[in-house]
């Protein structure tokens, strides 16, 4: 391989990982922009939402067959079914915490991430789940430069899902309401907006993107286990301040720069690959040194 | 009335309490000490099921010097610092021995607490040679070290003419020991090391890793870690089109990697202890686990069920329940017959003859590699 040849796969990796990340800082990014909360439960949504789906597919592949109708019809029941449990933990553990101390909320919040993780492991047995589609490997091969089908499936659906997201956060009256909501929610309630609707809202759609990528991660990786939110979750995190947290835009592209500085950081010479991490932990801090509202956050009030 | 037959009733419960109080009084306490939760926690339960396998066939025969062997269990998560508190909890609750040990991080760290007790510990499945130096002298080990599977990983490379090798490990104390070893093995015979990589733990995505060894053009990749990163590894690798050898060490000799990887696992090797499979003295062993837990063991589950059996037969030669003396009857292990072979110790506690094999994934499965 020459070297253009690893950059450029290098590139196509970054991308693929990014998509990922960017999915899942999206609804960390949405939560904080609206009620100003770490939802450190974000992750094992992703986590429940790969379980999700490998239960609706295990049961619907004997009437679609394993095919990739059954994977994107999976996708979306397991989008709808860990919205809708987003909705309930916010119902249920988050909005009567609304008004108490920014603390006691961030604390329920990392509650809930070990009732969903462990609940996870108590079912499962603490298991890796075999997410075997056994999808095939053909792909575009440019000489050296190699990308699969299936990933550039991943990339497709992961920035159609993003591009509906900002036309509804931008052009629909909800997307407005959220906005509005995410300025000041005292004078939403006096316009008449129903601010605990378009939070649950908000809430729902946070999830179901964790809930998307994480069937696709199953899809694609081959394996589901309770501990999978954990790590993406962080890096998930660091990719939404890295673009600004409560921006969307900057959840997209911290999640796009996170995954290239991953791809790029395990190729760095004379070190190993295992300071990949540093390269990017490394740039969150540098960044929030210097320029703490990340990359597309604004330093005044309005953050969706 | 009322009163006194109540009476009656709490002082004849309070009896029966005494009186099971008085029967464990003839309980010989074994301790076992295997990950149950975390990451690795399949290994661990099977390594538990299996002791507690042997200890019911044991107890069935007669149990022990005349005493019923009940175990406990600590759970060392596979985690260095969740093994120091359950080692330091079966001390505490006198166990007379210990039997477990998979991770060999998480084990580590327990040989001191137990060495100071005096607690004998047979280690099951755990063998990073780091072990054999931190051992007080109360340990033993009864899987290979990691010694043993680097001769076996580097005369199988030799033997499918590799020249170029890249080893992948994990960071933790298992396999990047196996790591180390095999990459200075390597180097000394003159071949060459092209690259040396860590994955992290947990990590779902490897693709920039997989470019990386890729552009190095190895002949092999040998992955020493465990079996759930190994499994996205290979079929990451694969994946990527990397179509020359793929070897995992004995922490991937697992079902699950072939389950997990799919296709992509075709033609892996694995080197491996021997497991159940492969053993025509384990089939009784095998056949009582499958009716017991309703399902077929694990790797290290035939490993385990021999360290019960092994420190059972300890305590007999011993005759008696005193530490030191089992210490010793341990050390005086001559040709033990368990059904992974023949148990005696070198001066260091080790295994005297190494038990590995080389498997190759076929049709899904591991076969054994001629």
């Amino acid at each position: 391989m020459s070297t253009l040849d690893i950059i450029l796969q290098q590139l196509a990796n970054g991308l693929i990982l990014g998509s990922f990340y960017a999915l899942v800082a999206l609804g960390y990014t949405m939560v904080y922009g609206i009620i100003k909360l770490l939802n450190f439960a974000h992750g094992d949504l992703y986590m429940v939402g790969g379980f999700v789906g490998f239960l609706i597919l295990s049961a619907i592949s004997g009437l679609l067959g394993e095919s990739w109708a059954a994977i994107v019809c999976s996708m979306v029941l397991s989008m709808l079914a860990v919205g809708l449990l987003g909705v309930i933990i916010q119902r249920v553990a988050y909005r009567p915490m609304l008004q108490a101390p920014r603390l006691s909320i961030l604390i329920t919040a990392l509650a809930v991430s070990m009732i969903l993780s462990n609940g996870v492991m108590a079912i499962t047995d603490g298991e890796y789940l075999a997410f075997n589609t056994d999808l095939s490997f053909d792909g575009l091969d440019f000489g050296n430069v190699f990308i699969s089908y299936t990933q550039l499936a991943l990339v497709v659906s992961a920035s159609l899902l993003m591009v509906i997201l900002y036309l509804f956060v931008n052009k629909t009256l909800y997307g407005k309401a959220m906005r509005a909501i995410a300025i000041d929610q005292d004078a939403c309630k006096l316009m008449g907006i129903n601010v605990n609707r378009i939070i649950a809202m908000t809430f729902f759609i946070g999830s179901s993107l964790a809930a998307a990528a994480g069937v696709m991660a199953g899809v694609y990786y081959g394996s589901l286990h309770f501990s999978m939110g954990f790590v993406i979750g962080l890096k998930a995190f660091t990719a939404a301040v890295i673009g600004g947290i409560g921006s969307i835009p900057g959840a997209m592209l911290g999640g796009l720069v996170l995954g290239l500085l991953e791809a790029f950081g395990t190729q760095i010479p004379f070190v190993g690959s295992e300071w990949k991490d540093v390269f990017s932990f490394g740039l969150l801090i540098l960044l929030l040194i210097l320029k703490p509202t990340g990359i597309l956050g604004k330093t005044e009030i309005e953050r969706m | 009335m009322k009163t006194r037959k109540m009476t009656a009733l709490v002082t004849s419960a309070l009896a029966g309490l005494l009186m099971c109080g008085q029967a464990s009084a003839a309980d010989l306490k074994i301790g076992i000490m295997v990950p149950t939760t975390g990451s690795e926690a399949t290994a661990g339960k099977d390594m538990e099921n299996s002791i507690k396998l042997a200890a019911d066939e044991i107890n069935k025969a007669g149990g022990v010097l005349g005493m019923n062997i009940v175990t406990v269990t600590g759970d060392d998560g596979c985690d260095p610092q969740m093994a120091t508190a359950a080692a330091s909890k079966l001390v505490s609750s006198d166990v007379v021995g210990v039997v477990g040990g998979y991770c060999s991080g998480a084990t580590l760290p327990t040989l001191k607490i137990y060495g100071d007790a005096g607690t004998p510990f047979v280690v099951a499945a755990a063998n990073s040679t780091k072990l054999i130096d931190a051992n007080p002298g109360t340990s033993f080990q009864i899987n290979s070290t990691g010694f043993d599977q680097v001769n076996s990983a580097v005369s199988l490379f030799q033997d499918k003419g590799i020249k170029k090798l890249a080893i992948v490990h994990q960071g933790d104390g298992y396999s990047e020991d196996l790591a180390k070893l095999t990459k200075e093995k390597w180097t000394t015979m003159g071949h060459e090391v092209v690259a040396y990589e860590v994955v992290n733990k947990g990590e779902q995505d490897q693709s920039s890793l997989v470019t990386k060894i890729k552009s190095k053009a190895p002949d092999a990749v040998f992955w020493t870690a465990y079996y759930s990163d190994g499994a996205l590894l290979i079929k990451q690798l694969r994946q990527a089109g990397f179509r020359k050898l793929i070897a995992v060490g004995d922490g991937s000799n697992s079902p699950k990697l072939l389950e997990i990887a799919g296709k992509a696992a075709e033609g892996v090797f694995c080197f491996s202890n021997p497991t159940a499979e492969y053993l025509p003295a384990a089939k009784n062993y095998t056949a009582s686990y499958k009716t017991n837990y309703n399902q077929a063991p694990d790797a290290y589950g035939p490993l385990a069920y021999d360290g019960m059996k092994l420190m059972a037969d300890a305590i007999n030669r011993a005759g008696s329940i005193d530490k030191a003396a089992i210490v010793k009857a341990l050390k005086e292990t001559n040709a033990f017959n368990g059904i992974t072979g023949a148990v005696s110790f070198t001066d260091k506690n080790t295994l005297a003859k190494s038990n590995f094999v080389v498997l190759v994934a076929k049709g899904g499965k591991w076969t054994l590699n001629n």
